[in-house]
């Protein structure tokens, strides 16, 4: 009878050594399955969506705080606010005419080339929810997820330019990998003089980098660099960064180049995520090939030396 | 006869009081994770302490029969989730450093809070070293001693509670 009252102060079960060994080989099987297989994608997706509500009760709080301060906004604000916005209006009106005048011009002009038009973009109006947990890394989700028919590898831009691109979809938010990120890249040209360039992110301050230009690349400072658009992802044209110096130094053969994101990487709750442009020729051609390679992937070589020398 | 019957009941009792105490770990943990999800950005984010690691180690260190590795690893793999880190990177983390916290668990609860505070420090640290060589194997950069600030907060926070007026009753009360 003694033996049924068993002391509870020592710890039952197995040993913390015995489940140390089980869960670290559990999640070194984990990491190494994530990072080299996609199949947990799915389970990752189904526990989000898990905890969705964990986060709702998370952000109660700081949506009530804004939806009681944006109430009590003071009248004379809201007033200066439209004010403002009708002027802008205004201005933008006159500017919309003469882009119809340039539109019509440049399609007409499009069809004497035979080329494809450049097709006006649908976009999704998508809310930031909050920044990702990881200060070093510069991703946000927002509030648009696989239900809203987003995609992985969606551009994402703000009124002012890109911001970045949608890398990882759930069913009710999406990761979009900032622009500033370590990890993303973005093909650009310079507006000036039509140079190609790559865009690569910093990761430490809100800014990003152009490596691999030589020494003697013609960029100045207040260049604005624009997306080229061959990359099928981003439409051509749209803002991307200024340029904020460039340094030559004589032990490297190229220059170190800097610029400032063009828009609010860093201040904006509302974004657009474009949806992707399927008329562009580019994009086909390399859908086209990426699905000429999955079929047959022992040809890639022999495909990739002839697509090298088919226009001559 | 009337033994049996007591111990029996003293036993049933002890379960309830086990099971009370079960919920409020597992409420408590809870509420550090909703914490930890609170939408920081900037400069908070990166000052954030690590609430769900200080609630796991004030429970491994108070309650090991309730709080275990087990407990640690699934909040990591939590946190994995919340962060969109690789999978098992957190709970990988979470798990070592409540192994550590249980090798001197025994000596630890006799410890004073200062001495005690100085081990979690400790421990803190070590969870953002593991963290952060995890992460440099799939890529990821250093970016200076501002990476361990989570850990200096952390510990002050920890401070700060076990010595403010409350917890001193709760811990007299217990």
């Amino acid at each position: 009878m003694d033996q049924q009252q068993a002391p509870r102060f020592f710890i039952h079960g197995p040993s913390p050594f015995a489940r140390l060994i089980v869960f670290s080989t559990l999640s070194l099987a984990l990491m190494a399955s994530d990072s080299k297989s996609s199949y947990l994608h799915q389970v990752r997706q189904l526990l989000v969506t898990a905890i969705h509500p964990l986060h709702f009760v998370a952000f109660s709080p700081f949506k009530l705080a804004n939806d009681v301060q944006s109430y009590f906004v003071a009248q004379q604000s809201l007033k200066n606010e439209i004010e403002v916005l009708k002027k802008k209006n205004l201005y933008q009106g006159v500017q919309l005419q003469s882009l119809a005048m340039f539109k019509n011009e440049n399609d007409n002009l499009r069809t004497l080339l035979e080329t494809s038009k450049a097709g006006a973009h649908s976009s999704q109006l998508a809310e930031i929810m909050y920044t990702g947990r990881d200060p070093f890394t510069h991703k946000v989700i927002v509030n648009l997820g696989a239900k809203n028919k987003i995609l992985a590898g969606q551009a994402v831009v703000d009124s002012a330019g890109v911001i970045g691109q949608v890398t990882r979809v759930f069913t009710y938010t999406s990761e979009v990998t900032l622009l500033t990120d370590k990890d993303l890249l973005i093909p650009v040209q310079v507006e000036r003089n039509t140079l190609r360039a790559i865009v690569f992110g910093n990761g430490r301050n809100n800014s990003v980098n152009l490596p691999y230009l030589p020494a003697n690349v013609d960029i100045k400072k207040g260049d604005k660099l624009v997306t080229s658009g061959i990359d099928g992802i981003y439409p051509p044209g749209l803002a991307v960064a200024i340029v904020e110096s460039v340094n030559t130094n004589v032990r490297s053969p190229f220059a170190q180049i800097v610029a400032i994101p063009a828009a609010g990487t860093q201040n904006h709750r509302q974004v657009l995520i474009l949806t992707r442009d399927t008329n562009n020729l580019v994009a086909k051609d390399i859908e086209k090939v990426l699905g000429a390679d999955a079929q047959n992937p022992l040809n890639k070589k022999e495909k990739v030396s002839r697509r090298n020398h088919g226009p001559t | 006869m009337l033994k049996i019957r007591s111990t029996k009941k003293k036993k049933s009792q002890e379960e309830i009081m086990d099971q009370h105490s079960r919920r409020r770990v597992y409420f408590s943990l809870l509420a550090a994770l909703l914490l930890q999800l609170l939408p920081f950005s900037g400069l908070l984010l990166q000052i954030k302490p690590d609430f769900l690691l200080l609630a796991l180690l004030f429970w491994l260190l108070r309650a090991p029969h309730i709080c275990n590795v087990g407990i640690a690893w699934t909040a990591g793999i939590i946190m994995d989730l919340v962060s969109g880190d690789l999978f098992g990177q957190n709970a990988l983390a979470y798990a070592l450093t409540a192994f550590l916290a249980l090798m001197y668990q025994r000596r630890l609860i006799l410890f004073t809070v200062l001495q005690q505070s100085a081990y979690v420090f400790l421990l803190l640290l070590v969870n953002q070293a593991i963290l952060l060589m995890l992460k440099s194997f799939s890529g990821a950069e250093y970016f200076g001693w501002v990476y361990f600030m989570p850990s200096f907060t952390g510990i002050l926070f920890w401070y700060a509670v076990l010595h403010s007026r409350y917890s001193f009753n709760f811990m007299a009360h217990k």
